[in-house]
């Protein structure tokens, strides 16, 4: 095997030694060709490699985000087993995928690599060393078991963003517990607010919620590190927790309990903040959300109800009287949806500024025209399996949009061309290593 | 970087006018903040951003939304229905690197400030456009708030009891987050393009399709086999035990498991390990054909035993379980006290202690920081006025008179 130097020959434009100062506009010729390069690509992150070690959702959609914006994404595997992520789900006609594998793992590029072995570790390491930015969701101590810990990585590759996502983060009692988003959402205090006072606490809605919410923190803390590291030549490591993640979306919650005690419980299909403010019932047994924050909105809903009355100082004008009010305010306006097709009700509120929304199954979604004029959908083909539908790109970026260039990789279909170009691996010891399922 | 000295925090210098209401661009902003930019909050000078009435009020009259939400930012009232309004929020804009704005679609483009007018004050400006729908698309202009997204978006109508009402996911609020959240990976790949190219642009985002991002095979399930999801209460449909159980005590616990190896690990738990032999439970598929059964069998455990027993007996075979915490356990859990993922701020203009979500995430060599809680409506108008455009105190004092600021 050869000796591995540091300095990266990526196959794309040469990585500078410093990005250029913030706010930057002097230009060198340097710049100007670097500037020409990426106008052409179009992506803020081309000429990103992104190593993405971890499995199922908290993180890979961290490194499938940076995927979708030009970075190149090596999914490192297992070379027997895969991300498990491929038996998640709905199985398809393709041995290796379900459905969330094939729009999950968008973008990315296999390479597998046993990294319980001890000439797996070196051929990642090497990649690391051309690389920006490892994603991992090992629970913590994992890695530093097979001697891929931060201070072994950051040696191999000062430059390196390392983002770590795990249950309860890498610090404090808990980190060592085994943990998914179902057990952070009741941990971060989502479940518990979740379903109707005093009943069973139900699932907010789907059970990866704080897989997304986790991996959108580590996007953020990742574009936060890379530009720090291209300024400094500093890397460093984010840190999430998937309970701390969910936590942080609580507006008020802990303000509110620091200050004055209240623990906030259960609000079925309402909440505390204003009223009406939940879902209603139409007439066609179908399902509406209505949200009147504020007291004029309040105030075109009772014109559209025609009881313009309601609204009166003396009556329901105030959002305090309604707060108090709550049963008696809901019950009147769940008796006018009721009296309604979901379609009547829709347009009656519209005409009327009322804030409205259908409570969509995902049939009325693929239904919806305005799903498919944002392109929320988009459809992609799989040989031997047809068209796949998966959910588009968020957020959209005006002059560098987004790009889904593949569905998620079967097993190791970069792996050859990984080692041999990247690494410089010969033929004959790619044949070795697989032989020996090292890779 | 030389080893003693702290790193600068990764968005020094970077200025940020945070325009929006409530939550969802206002929390990008935020997050930028926090890793060091300097964000203007520009708000109506009287009443400010509704976010000020959102919640519980303090005795400074500012809620506890606010004062946690708009940490870190600058009040710097303007008000945009006015000429003169209109003149100081351009010049802002060529002084700034990003703006964040959540109006209906259209409201700015009446004011004279749409992005065609903004580019052209400023070319390499970064614009976080989030709305109920998106700029674009038949819905546009409809109001639209968090709740209604997370109709719209498919989330609300998978929570709750099957057949029961849908319930409000968790939180009112989650989509406004999750939207700032995605507006700010957007920013900060636009920072990074127009830092190679000066080449600025706009972020289009919607609070709909922030939620509908995060439903995983939803759509390709439905798409390929026609599967309409259904609620499904505390459990899923696809693994099983999985969902939220009630202990001896009165408390609830969230177990989940995933694959046949955590079922097994759980049986021990349970002290009976037989039950995950292949010829009874021990495969999903068995367990999910008797779903009931094996339900109940967890459940009359956990009802056996107070929540801190079940858990203590979970974690010692790693077992994935963990409390539904309400939030008076969550200041009694002690991985939220060793993360600190709470700070108390006390500060003289607030007059009472008040504790907030700390940063997420975590960065080991440039960590964010709060400086200072939710400011006072207007606390910053004559710094900014003085210090970004250069006006004198007579200038200034005119425009408060006209009370365009």
């Amino acid at each position: 095997m050869q000796s591995d130097t540091p300095d990266k020959e990526k196959p794309r434009k040469p990585a500078k030694k410093t990005a250029p100062e913030p706010p930057p506009n002097a230009e060198s010729p340097a710049d100007a060709e670097d500037k020409a390069w990426f106008e052409e690509q179009k992506l803020p992150l081309a000429g990103v490699r992104v190593i993405d070690v971890g499995t199922f959702l908290a993180g890979p959609y961290t490194a499938s985000m940076l995927g979708e914006f030009g970075a190149e994404v090596l999914k490192v595997e297992h070379p027997i087993a895969g991300d498990p992520m491929r038996r998640f789900g709905t199985q398809t006609k393709r041995h290796d995928a379900t459905l969330a594998w094939l729009s999950e793992a968008r973008n990315k590029k296999s390479v597998t690599i046993d990294l319980r072995q001890a000439q797996g570790v070196d051929l990642f390491t090497r990649l690391i060393k051309k690389a920006d930015v490892l994603v991992e969701n090992f629970r913590p101590g994992i890695m530093e078991e097979w001697g891929l810990g931060w201070d072994v990585l950051k040696k191999a590759n000062p430059k390196l963003v390392m983002l770590r996502v795990s249950a309860y983060g890498q610090t404090g009692p808990y980190r060592q517990r085994t943990g998914f988003s179902h057990i952070a959402h009741a941990v971060g205090g989502l479940s518990y607010l979740c379903g109707f006072p005093g009943e069973t606490p139900v699932v907010p809605g789907t059970a990866p919620l704080g897989d997304y919410i986790s991996s959108l923190y580590g996007a953020i803390g990742v574009m936060l590190a890379l530009r720090h590291a291209e300024s400094t030549g500093q890397g460093q490591v984010i840190d999430v927790g998937i309970y701390e993640s969910v936590f942080r979306q609580m507006d008020e919650l802990a303000a509110a309990y620091g200050l004055f005690g209240k623990i906030r419980e259960r609000e079925g299909a309402g909440s505390f903040v204003a009223v009406p403010h939940g879902h209603f019932r139409t007439k066609d047994e179908k399902w509406v959300a209505i949200a009147c924050t504020t007291d004029k909105m309040f105030e075109r809903l009772t014109e559209v109800m025609e009881r313009p009355e309601m609204a009166s100082h003396t009556l329901y004008g105030e959002q305090r009287k309604r707060l108090k009010a709550r049963d008696e305010v809901n019950a009147i306006v769940t008796e006018w949806t009721s009296s309604l097709t979901r379609k009547e009700l829709m347009d009656k509120c519209l005409k009327g500024q009322v804030p409205i929304g259908r409570l969509n199954n995902i049939e009325d979604i693929f239904n919806d025209e305005h799903f498919q004029a944002r392109g929320n959908l988009v459809s992609m083909e799989e040989p031997g399996m047809g068209p796949v539908v998966i959910p588009g790109v968020v957020p959209t970026l005006s002059e560098t949009p987004g790009r889904i260039t593949n569905l998620g990789p079967a097993l190791g279909n970069a792996t050859y061309e990984i080692m041999r170009e990247l690494l410089g691996l010969s033929a004959d010891e790619i044949a070795r290593f697989r032989k020996q399922k090292i890779i | 970087m030389t080893d003693e000295k702290k790193p600068d925090l990764p968005l020094k210098g970077i200025r940020v006018i945070d325009v929006a209401t409530i939550i969802a661009a206002p929390y990008c902003a935020a997050i930028l903040g926090e890793f060091g930019a300097d964000v203007l909050k520009v708000e109506h000078p009287i009443g400010g951003d509704a976010c000020r009435r959102f919640g519980t009020p303090t005795n400074r009259g500012d809620t506890l939304t606010w004062l946690s939400e708009a940490r870190n930012k600058k009040s710097v009232t303007i008000d945009l229905h006015r000429p003169e309004g209109v003149e100081l929020f351009k010049g802002l804009t060529a002084q700034t690197d990003i703006i964040c704005e959540n109006f209906r679609p259209g409201t700015l483009e009446k004011w004279g400030l749409g992005w065609d007018v903004l580019r052209e004050v400023n070319p390499g400006l970064i614009m976080l456009r989030v709305s109920g729908y998106g700029q674009t698309g038949p819905y546009a202009s409809r109001p639209g708030f968090a709740r209604i997204a997370h109709a719209v978006g498919g989330i609300a109508y998978l929570s709750g009891m099957p057949k029961g009402t849908p319930v409000t996911p968790g939180s009112t609020t989650l989509g406004d987050y999750m939207s700032g959240l995605y507006g700010a990976v957007g920013v900060l790949m636009a920072l990074r393009y127009k830092e190679k190219t000066g080449k600025g642009q706009y972020i289009d985002t919607a609070l709909y399709e922030s939620v509908f991002r995060c439903t995983e095979e939803l759509a390709p399930a439905y798409a390929m086999f026609g599967e309409i999801r259904e609620r499904h209460g505390p459990h899923i449909e696809s693994a099983c035990p999985y969902g939220h159980f009630p202990t001896r005590d009165g408390g609830w616990v969230a177990i989940a498991c995933t694959t046949d190896k955590l079922f097994a690990r759980l049986a021990k738990a349970m002290d009976r390990p037989e039950l995950a032999s292949t010829s009874l439970y021990g495969l999903q598929s068995e367990r999910l054909d008797n779903r009931g059964d094996v339900n109940e069998i967890v459940r009359d455990w956990c009802g056996s035993l107070t929540r801190d027993e079940v858990l203590e007996r979970c974690n010692k075979w790693h077992a994935p379980a963990g409390p539904l915490n309400n939030i008076r356990d969550i200041f009694a859990n002690r991985q939220f006290h060793a993360r600190r993922n709470m700070v108390s701020i006390d500060e003289e203009n607030v007059g009472e202690t008040v504790i907030v979500p700390n940063i997420v995430p975590r960065l080991s060599e440039t960590p964010g920081r709060i400086d200072h809680l939710g400011p006072t409506l207007g606390e910053h108008t004559d710094e900014v006025l003085k210090d970004v455009l250069g006006m004198s105190p007579a200038q200034i004092t005119e425009l408060r008179e006209k009370r365009v600021i």
